[in-house]
């Protein structure tokens, strides 16, 4: 019994199309999961839930997990077929906001004028859950939530399915004014959520030498995001939320980059891996395997 | 099968809300400290050891009573103070900003500070502490009773 993980949109902060991006794809965050017990979750729904949803015939129940409502997240939504299928029973899990409802705070997007359609209008059966730092169940899985610093309200998300533990932080800056290397884990955004995950995603936008001109931005560089899943003791890790300026042959390169600093951090080079629109990843807790 | 009830969650980390705050203090040269909703002092800056004439890497996590104990406060007669009538204590309790000065047992010596204390009240658990900021003034008190 595995776990299954498909990436549909691994690019962040804006949809970037293009011949140069094709490989690794120009969608934004949507990660699907496939429980042991066939039940699906959807992380984020960015524009690359948009194809995930051609591929939902017959299923009525979905559950979808946004770690944030920026933009990139949640872009999508609007454009996801089982909206607009009146058998479709969707619920949205989202962090809570002292501000507005998640409802509300969604209704925004999916409102004129930026929309034609309200969330009203929708003909699918729609709820939303107000997410507070907690931990639920949902498909025989448990699911754990937690604030992580990015920029406004933002969870990530910690799947533990059988003996299978996945992380899902596509947007966080761990190292923010926090010494990494040396920090004590309980002073690390994200710790508990990652710890000794079999598959930590997780956001890697920029390179060491971007980061400084990003600092606060609520993104990692490179070094930072291998420190943290080192930190963490991460088994295997997906670098993620590429930057729209990084086209295909850049991430080759820093792919290999990554690799190679992973090794000099003791990580295993073969378990660091891309996130690549259409690629799909089974994780189980001790044989990972490409599908 | 699905159990949609939200649980409260096993909670070893730092709420992400002091985690921040640490960073910020990390970063300025304010003597600052950061204490927990139970009023422990959870973290203090390279200022406040600068003040204190001891880090908090040394020092470590302090309840209330051993924060007493070690640096006081104390009156301008030397004489100790209720920890409930202090700025931080109000700040947590009441969740609202306080203002308070009083001395304290320093590196050298007695040492009459301002305290502002701001409460860190997350929206979806209420607070998590206070950070407090310490405004050294000339040590021109008495000195503390020792005892």
């Amino acid at each position: 019994m595995t776990v299954r993980v498909k990436v549909w949109g691994a690019r962040g902060s804006v949809p970037s199309p293009g011949p140069q991006m094709n490989r690794y794809g120009g969608n934004t965050s949507c990660v699907q999961v496939t429980l042991a017990s066939g039940e699906i979750l959807i992380l984020d729904a960015g524009t690359g839930i948009r194809t995930l949803g051609l591929d939902l015939t017959g299923r009525e129940r979905i559950h979808i997990l946004l770690t944030h409502l920026h933009l990139d997240h949640i872009q999508g939504l609007m454009f996801f077929p089982p909206c607009f299928r009146a058998e479709s029973e969707i619920v949205i899990w989202g962090p809570a906001s002292p501000e507005a409802s998640l409802e509300d705070r969604i209704a925004r997007y999916i409102s004129a004028p930026l929309s034609p359609v309200e969330v009203r209008e929708l003909p699918c059966s729609v709820a939303f859950r107000d997410t507070p730092a907690s931990e639920w169940e949902l498909g025989g899985a448990r699911i754990r939530a937690e604030a992580v610093t990015h920029r406004g309200p933002t969870l990530g998300y910690r799947i533990e399915d059988l003996d299978t533990t996945l992380c899902y932080l596509p947007d966080h800056e761990p190292s923010l004014g926090a010494p990494l290397a040396g920090l004590e884990p309980d002073w690390i955004s994200g710790f508990d959520l990652a710890r000794e995950a079999d598959l930590l995603i997780h956001d890697c936008q920029y390179a060491d030498e971007e980061y400084p001109e990003h600092v606060g931005w609520g993104h990692s560089g490179m070094t930072d995001t291998l420190t943290f899943a080192r930190r963490v003791a991460a088994k295997r890790l997906l670098l993620f939320h590429h930057d729209p300026l990084h086209a295909d042959d850049f991430l080759d390169e820093f792919h290999g980059s990554a690799r190679r600093a992973w090794e000099s951090l003791g990580g295993d080079a073969t378990l660091l891996e891309m996130g690549m629109e259409g690629a799909e990843l089974e994780i189980s807790a001790h044989h990972p395997v490409h599908a | 099968m699905c159990d949609e009830g939200l649980m409260e969650r096993s909670h070893t980390q730092k709420p992400l809300e002091l985690i921040l705050a640490r960073n910020l203090l990390t970063s300025i040269s304010t003597p600052a400290f950061l204490v927990d909703a139970s009023a422990s002092v959870v973290f203090y800056n390279e200022a406040a050891a600068a003040l204190l004439g001891r880090s908090f890497e040394e020092a470590g996590r302090m309840t209330a009573d051993e924060w007493t104990a070690a640096f006081g406060p104390f009156d301008e007669e030397g004489e100790p103070m209720e920890v409930d009538s202090l700025a931080p204590t109000e700040a947590i309790r009441d969740g609202r900003p306080a203002h308070g000065r009083f001395r304290i047992r320093a590196a050298k010596g007695a040492v009459s500070i301002e305290a502002s204390a701001i409460p860190i009240v997350a929206s979806e658990h209420g607070s998590s502490g206070a950070m407090i900021l310490f405004w050294p003034l000339e040590p021109n008190g008495a000195e503390p009773r020792e005892g």
